[in-house]
Order: C-alpha cells, then structure tokens, then sequence
C-alpha cells in the first residue's frame, strides 16, 4: 500500500464513520504532490463504490477564507453525485463531523475545458450557466485543523453542495461585486460580496484549468465548478434552513436535519 | 464658551424639551473632572500624534454617558476652534463588532468640516494616528431628521441622496486598545471621510443588496454588502437620528451621515482605497505620505 492510498483509506474512514481523524503532516509537509496523489485515491475509491464525478471546487479563494484557515493559496478538490442535494434539499448533519456551510457561486460547463489547445482566456466561453450555489464542507481532521497539504489530500474538505436555478451567463455577467448573504432561519447570518472570491468569479475559471493540468484534474461538458466562498463559512446548525442569495443571480437553500431527513 | 443660542452645541447631553432649549451640564462649574481629564488626555494625544492610554481609566468601561459627555467636551473645543459640524458618523453596525465590544447598539460621533475629503483627492497619512478604512454609504439630508422616534420610513423621507464613501477611521488610544466608553469618547474613533461624487436617490434602491468591494494594488482587501450594516444602512440612520434627537442634537438638513461600515475595516496605506459599490458608483482615498514626516 502506497503512502497515498493508506492516507486515502483513513480519510475515506473518517468521512464513512463521520468521525474525525489525525492530521497526515502536521509537522512535515508530505508535500502537495503526494497530497492530490492521495486526494485521486480517495476519490477512485468513492468512484469504486458507484459514485461519480459531478465537478470541482475551488478552496482558499479568498483572502477572509484563507485567514480563517491559516493557508495561502488557492486549491482544487472533486464533488460528486452523492454530495449533491436538491435545491431545498435536506443534508442530515449526523453524516458529517463538524459541518460548515458557505455561499459560493457554481458554474455549468458547456464545452470540455481541458483541451490542451484551449487558452486560458477561453475558458469563459465554455460557460453554459452561472448560478447561486451552498457548500456544505466537513474536515476529516480533528478540530478543523490541518496544513495545506493536509486539506487537499482531504478533498478541500468537500461533503455536500447545492445549486440554485442556472442562469446564462451572457444574461448575469459581470459578477465581480455582488451582494451575497447566507441566512439561516431567515436571518442574517453573513453579507458579504462576490468579489471576495478571487477578486472576481470569473477568475476561478483561469484557476482551475490551471490546477486542473498541474494535477490532472478533468474539467469536461456537464461538469459543475465551484468557484468559492463569497463569505466566511459558518457552522451548519443542527436543523435549519439556510439560505444563500446572490444579488441578480438568485437563491438556494438546504435544510439542515439532524434526524436523518426523516421530515 | 458657545454663544447665545447656539442649541445644539452648547455642551448638553440632555434634551428637555422639544423647542430645543437644553439643560447645559457639560462645560458647567460642576462637570466631572474625570470628563475633563479624558478630553485632554484625547486632545493631547490628537495634538501629539502619539497616541494615548485608555480614556477608560479615567470614566469607567460602561458608562456611555460620560463617554459621550467626553466627546461634547471634545466637539465643543473644535467649534471654539472654528470648525464646523458637517455631519455624523455611525460606528459598531456590525454583529461580529458589537460583540466583540459587549454592546449591543451602535454608537455615533460628529463630522467636522476638516475631515471631509473629495473623491481622487490627496490625504496626507501624517493627520492620522493609526488609520483605518471602510466603505460606507453616505447619506445626505434634504430636511431635518429630528423626531426622537424617526423610522425607516422619515430616513427616507428626508434623505435628499446617498453617496459611495470611505470613511477614515482613527483612534488616539494606543494599538486601538479600547471599549465602548473609549471610543465613544474619542468622537467614535473618527478620522476623516471621502465623498463619492455620484449621488443616487433612494427611490427604488435596495441598500441591503449593494455590493462592497474595496481593494488597494488592485486585489480586494475587504468585501461585503449594505447588509452587514444592521441589516440595511437605512435602519442605521434611522437609529441615529432617535439617539441623537434624544440627546438634544437633532439631525438637520445638509447633514453628511456616515452610515457605518458594509465590511471588515483594513489599515490605511500609502496608496489609493477604491471602493466600488454595487449600483451606487465608486470613489477612492488616495493616501500620500509627506517626505519626513514618519517617525
């Protein structure tokens, strides 16, 4: 067993029995090779369990997020099937360890995005949607500490994410200062702006085809990107629903339940 | 002292009765001498440039009467001086800051005619002790706004435009050690404001739902929306206008109020702060340095 896939298989552990885990370079960077090595390890073995890939997301895209977690730089991580919920959709919080919930903005891609031949700068004109979106992120690692390596190998903390109504992209762009708020229950919980992430969305397009190539990420038609964070995340509450708007661009919301989406 | 009739100024905290005659307290025979204390121990700090040990120590960490008493005294010194009243400032609009400070209102400080600044316009670093900056919308009265129980719906009424700004925050107590009582009493850790120049009516506008970015070298150092402020800037305003209507120094036509902050406060550098606000314009600090003048 490689070091990847025995760092894969606790982490894998720790998010089934939602229960968290030791830090894997708490004290020595295993360096962030190893880390996405051990991150594809962890997905191949969800994928090996009849999960398939929905899209990417993005972490530490902004410089509030990456304060709040000690790290400085921008990462990519893989959403699946089984993380996705309906618009409205329950997330029961006992599947995760210590769950936090932010809002971000998704994109829908139109055209595969990983072409060799495609510049940077046509990324934008694979777009097919831009819409409100929630993301429901859990660390593996004890008391949500951990080093850069330590999350990407920890799939950027990924456990869930729902997206609002798509809408064009030629009809809501730019997006570079929008007012966003996460409500739960109906109240303010965080305002923030779009151009929290990256100083604007549609820098994370340039974001993850670049990360995509670097560490063999593929960014195909159909896919979902998550851009990042327009505000702090917050901690999910045990029932509640929370609610994230995006000034001109629309509203999403989960419900969080801590009896297993029984109601 | 303050002249004749002078109302609002002259040194009260305490309104008596609507005609606007006041009880003067402050400046008379019997005013605390831990308030006067305060005030030079602020004007001291401000005529130095080196900043000051609580004010706290001196009037207590609660007691927000005598902080604004303090603050009376401080205003009232720069009238004397010639200055004019330009507006007012609102400070602690946000939950995450009023919990940090253990309160649960905002409180409020007064804009002089030396601290308002134009859009592009040069601020020399040097006025400030330990300055900060946050994107605000600005509100500019068309009438007074003075009933002690105005609503959302009289700010409104009486707003004749808003204004993109950045407000210049600046505390004379040394590495921003305060509490409530000490910023309060330094003119609610006021520095200086930079107008917008595109004024927006509120007709149709959704305040909450503005957009904040303010970046410096061209990355956003803070981000945020309108409703970070209480909920909606407007509700700020409308609180202002009940407190200080209360305290016998009722809003008027003409009057710049700062609403308070759509986003984290960042360290003022050499350079330019460009806020951008989300349907209502744009403005930007340009702070220089003087040759020599640090240390």
């Amino acid at each position: 067993m490689t070091a990847a896939s025995a760092f894969a298989a606790a982490l894998d552990r720790a998010q089934r029995t939602a229960s968290p885990t030791t830090q894997l370079a708490a004290d020595a960077a295993i360096g962030l090779d190893a880390a996405y090595a051990t991150q594809h390890a962890l997905l191949a073995r969800r994928v090996a369990r009849g999960e398939r890939i929905a899209g990417l997301k993005l972490g530490f895209t902004s410089r509030a997020k990456a304060q709040q977690m000690g790290v400085d730089d921008v990462i990519i991580g893989t959403v699946t099937d089984a993380m996705r919920l309906e618009n409205g959709g329950v997330f029961d919080v006992s599947t995760a360890i210590h769950p936090r919930i932010e809002p971000e903005v998704a994109y829908l891609l139109g055209d595969d995005l990983d072409d060799p031949a495609l510049a940077a700068s046509d990324a934008v004109g694979a777009v097919a949607g831009v819409a409100p979106a929630l993301e429901v992120i859990d660390s593996r690692y004890r008391d949500f500490t951990f080093s850069l390596d330590d999350v990407v190998a920890d799939n950027a903390s990924a456990a869930a994410f729902a997206i609002g109504p798509w809408r064009s992209p030629e009809a809501v762009w730019p997006l570079d200062n929008r007012a966003v708020r996460l409500e739960i229950d109906g109240r303010l919980s965080q305002a923030g702006s779009t151009a929290a992430i990256l100083g604007d969305p549609v820098r994370a397009l340039d974001a993850a085809l670049r990360l995509a190539r670097r560490h063999g990420f593929a960014l195909r038609a159909g896919m979902v990107l998550l851009a990042g964070a327009a505000t702090v995340a917050v901690p999910l509450p045990a029932r509640g629903v929370v609610t994230a708007h995006v000034a001109g661009l629309g509203e999403v919301s989960v419900r969080a339940n801590g009896d297993g989406g029984a109601r | 002292m303050s002249g004749q009739s002078a109302p609002a100024w002259s040194g009260e905290h305490e309104v008596t009765d609507a005609s606007g005659a006041t009880t003067s307290t402050i400046g008379a025979p019997d005013a605390d001498a831990s308030w006067r204390d305060a005030d030079e121990r602020l004007r001291a700090a401000a005529r130095t440039g080196v900043a000051c040990a609580p004010v706290r120590e001196l009037i207590g960490e609660t007691d927000e009467r005598a902080a604004y008493a303090v603050q009376s005294l401080g205003v009232e010194r720069r009238l004397a001086e010639g200055r004019r009243i330009v507006g007012r400032k609102i400070g602690l609009t946000s939950p995450a800051v009023q919990a940090q400070f253990g309160v649960y209102t905002p409180d409020y400080g007064v804009l002089l005619d030396d601290m308002v600044f134009a859009d592009r316009e040069p601020i020399d670093l040097g006025r400030f002790l330990q300055p900060r900056a946050e994107a605000e919308v600005a509100f500019v009265l068309g009438r007074d706004l003075d009933s002690p129980t105005a609503h959302v719906a009289d700010v409104i009424r009486a707003t004749e435009f808003v204004l993109p700004a950045i407000e210049v925050v600046d505390s004379r107590i040394a590495g921003w050690d305060i509490r409530i009582t000490d910023t309060i009493a330094d003119n609610a850790s006021s520095g200086a404001v930079v107008l917008g120049t595109t004024p927006h009516r509120l007709d149709g506008l959704d305040l909450a739902g503005v957009g904040m970015r303010l970046d410096h070298g061209g990355e956003p150092v803070s981000t945020g929306s309108g409703a970070a402020c209480l909920g909606n800037p407007v509700i700020a305003v409308a609180w202002l206008a009940r407190a200080v209507a209360r305290h016998g120094r009722p809003l008027r036509a003409g009057e710049v109020i700062l609403s308070g902050a759509l986003g984290p406060m960042v360290a003022a550098a050499e350079g330019v702060f460009h806020a951008r606000l989300d349907g209502l314009g744009e403005v930007r600090a340009d702070f220089t340095t003087t040759e020599g003048a640090a240390a």
